[in-house]
């Protein structure tokens, strides 16, 4: 068991900074998921964490014990690969056992454990079978299996079910947060998909171009983004934008929307801190479909109007596409509601929830 | 319609017979007369046999056994040295080739971004520069008269790397490519005629004393498949995912560990069709062996040639005899390792 932490991690591949300044701390035990698009600088991260990668700079710990000098296989940390890298010339038993046998365990010891193993994962009607002949899902169980098996503190999965069909991918997340539960390790979790990521990690680190912006709880990067990408990145549907301006009207202060004159009321809070602020002519207004609602009178608490553009009927709810003003936002209507395509609607905000970014520097203003 | 079908197929039938014939006649005619007696495989008769009247062993009698008689024959000394010399620097020089070329292939393959691929202006300049600069180094090391000590030869060989590198970095800046490369300095090893730098190494071979000794011929026949194996197992490994050595070190194996245990066995096959390719190479030289070698350690190449004489004639039989003889190990080892050739001869032709 043990906890890593990251300090002022940097890697560079010739002119290419793949990872810049990252600082990170995963306590011992927990499931953290590293998050972003292709290309942020994940799978480096990853690597250097496992120590295939050398960091350019800065310096990695475990249990507080720098481990920059150590080479990969002392290091006790199991690394799944996206595409499994299975042994293809050896038997299932052989490939479970890899680990083990590297390090001079017994012969009876070894066939103990990849028993254990085998039968934690269903694959005991397989030990035997040629691994390369194996499907891709029991490709995916037998990678596992093998990092597993030396109980390594540390576990570092890089987008391990990518590959995989739908239904098992979701079948193996259960079971990976079972296991993970079960063996109480230090995960390392990478992926490209918010859902997996909200679905499975106690911690969340979003990451954009080689850099960290955001590292929290599922709940706290969903509900307090630090900027722009990472509200847009979390939650499907997609949050709403809206470039707006700060203006006061009438003694009231308020955003108006820029493509379209919608307007949002601003509270005291988020008005002390837009009083003032050099980019208060350029904001982005952002609010999530599921925080929107939608009625087909004005009520009291309706703030714009828009017409309906599109409907996607998700089953037990609708995702429906709205123009407010020259803006298209996405809202989450209940499954029963069907109105026109054009229709007019009338949308109210949950304004506690609503996110007000700085439009050039897209930070959240908070 | 069906008319014209059939005789197409007729006439590609007929096609595909006479391009086969053409192969396979000249093994026909070695194998057959190998047995026939050598009123048969001579002109003397003024008559073609196609298949031997009276077949005899005489022919490989004659290539087998030393001949201490009185009376004239056409090779007094038995070829079984040239067949031993033949197996015992066909098989080093592969090994050795193998051995050290699989190894830099592997480096080359996972620990270098270097791909070897240049356009062919670089590759020309490259090899044309690093003679042009070699050239008056040869000339004032010959002025010096150290050319050809071992000393003069070292340090020759030594310029020569040195320079070559110098040259690949200096190219790399202003070409933004692998002009650097060092699987293109081991590509560039087999860029001359085989003639052009075989007389050197002659020079060099008898200064170091190296000249008719199996060790080195097995030197010449490893350097000069060197690049060969090189090339193919760096294509082998490269079809090899990274993941698989990253995954073997991440459970404890080191470097070597996941080279032997994890990556050499996935690319046996390619390993087993280019000890094949190189085995068959080695086997077939005759330049290399006819001018390193002259008493004790001439292979079967070299014996077959002391077969025609002013002398003796051309011993047409006896020559058949030996090169029958002399097709016998290629083809066992290629029976032997047939399972791996076909899916080594294809490998990276199918993505999984």
């Amino acid at each position: 068991m043990a906890s890593i932490r990251l300090e002022k991690l940097r890697k560079e591949f010739g002119s290419v900074v793949a990872v810049d300044s990252l600082s990170l701390e995963i306590p011992d035990g927990e499931f953290a998921a590293l998050l972003g698009p292709s290309g942020c600088g994940k799978t480096t991260t990853m690597n250097m964490i496992a120590g295939l990668e050398t960091p350019t700079a800065g310096a990695i710990y475990f249990d507080g014990k720098p481990i920059n000098a150590t080479p990969p296989g002392k290091r006790g940390v199991g690394f799944v690969f996206q595409n499994y890298a299975i042994f293809t010339h050896m038997t299932v038993r052989e490939n479970i056992g890899f680990g083990l046998k590297i390090a001079g365990h017994a012969r009876d010891e070894i066939g103990r454990e990849v028993n254990e193993v085998a039968k934690l994962l269903q694959l005991t009607p397989m030990l035997d079978m040629n691994a390369g002949r194996l499907s891709i899902n029991d490709m995916q169980k037998v990678a596992l299996g093998r990092s597993m098996i030396t109980k390594p503190a540390i576990f570092l999965l890089d987008e391990p079910f990518s590959n995989l069909d739908a239904a098992f991918r979701e079948y193996m997340r259960g079971e990976l947060k079972r296991i993970q539960r079960r063996l109480k390790q230090t995960m390392v979790y990478v992926t490209h998909d918010q859902v997996e990521a909200m679905s499975m990690a106690d911690k969340i680190a979003v990451m954009y171009c080689g850099e960290l912006y955001q590292f929290g709880s599922p709940d706290e990067i969903y509900n307090w983004p630090v900027n722009q990408f990472v509200a847009r990145f979390i939650g499907s549907p997609n949050m709403n934008f809206i470039n707006c301006a700060y203006q006061v009207q009438d003694g009231r202060p308020m955003l108006v929307q820029k493509a379209g004159g919608a307007r949002t009321p601003v509270d005291d809070k988020r008005r002390r801190l837009l009083d003032g602020a050099a980019s208060a002519g350029q904001l982005i207004l952002g609010i999530r479909p599921e925080h929107v609602t939608l009625a087909a009178e004005r009520r009291a608490d309706s703030l714009w109007e828009g017409t309906v553009y599109a409907i996607e009927p998700l089953g037990p709810k609708k995702v429906v596409h709205l123009k407010v003003g020259d803006d298209l936002i996405q809202v989450i209507g209940p499954a029963a509601y069907r109105p026109r395509i054009g229709a007019r609607q009338y949308i109210g905000l949950d304004l506690a929830r609503t996110h007000v970014f700085d439009g050039k520097s897209r930070a959240v203003i908070r | 319609m069906q008319k014209s079908k059939t005789r197409q197929n007729l006439l590609r039938f007929v096609l595909a017979l006479i391009v086969v014939g053409m192969f396979t006649f000249p093994t026909y005619w070695m194998v057959t007369m190998a047995f026939k007696p050598k009123a048969e495989w001579s002109s003397a008769a003024g008559v073609i046999y196609w298949v031997p009247k009276n077949p005899t062993l005489d022919n490989f009698d004659t290539v087998l056994t030393e001949y201490k008689g009185q009376f004239f024959r056409a090779n007094q000394s038995s070829a079984l040295p040239s067949i031993r010399s033949s197996i015992i620097v066909s098989i080093g020089g592969t090994l050795f080739a193998l051995i050290i070329g699989t190894l830099a292939a592997y480096g080359l393959s996972r620990f270098t971004t270097d791909t070897g691929d240049l356009p062919w202006y670089v590759a020309i300049g490259r090899l044309a520069l690093l003679v042009a600069v070699l050239l008056p180094f040869m000339v004032l090391w010959a002025r010096l008269g150290i050319i050809s000590h071992w000393y003069g030869i070292a340090t020759f060989t030594l310029l020569g790397i040195v320079a070559d590198q110098v040259i690949g970095r200096l190219l790399a800046r202003y070409y933004k490519g692998p002009a650097g490369s060092l699987a293109f300095s081991i590509l560039q090893l087999r860029m001359f005629p085989p003639m052009a730098i075989l007389i050197p190494i002659m020079i060099m071979w008898s200064t170091f004393k190296l000249i008719d000794t199996w060790y080195g011929l097995v030197i010449v026949y490893g350097v000069v498949t060197f690049p060969f194996v090189v090339w193919l197992m760096k294509s082998f490994f490269d079809d090899v995912p990274r993941e698989l050595d990253e995954a073997a070190i991440v459970d404890g194996s080191s470097n070597w560990g996941a080279f032997f245990k994890v990556v050499l066995p996935l690319v046996k096959c390619g390993l087993a069709s280019t000890a094949l390719f190189v085995f068959i190479l080695n086997w077939s030289d005759f330049l290399v062996a006819l001018l390193l070698t002259n008493r004790y350690w001439p292979t079967i190449p070299v014996f077959l040639n002391t077969l025609v004489s002013s002398e003796i004639g051309a011993q047409h039989g006896p020559k058949a005899a030996l090169g029958l003889l002399a097709v016998i190990p290629p083809v066992v080892f290629g029976l032997l390792i047939q399972r791996y050739l076909v899916r080594g001869l294809t490998f990276g032709a199918i993505k999984k």
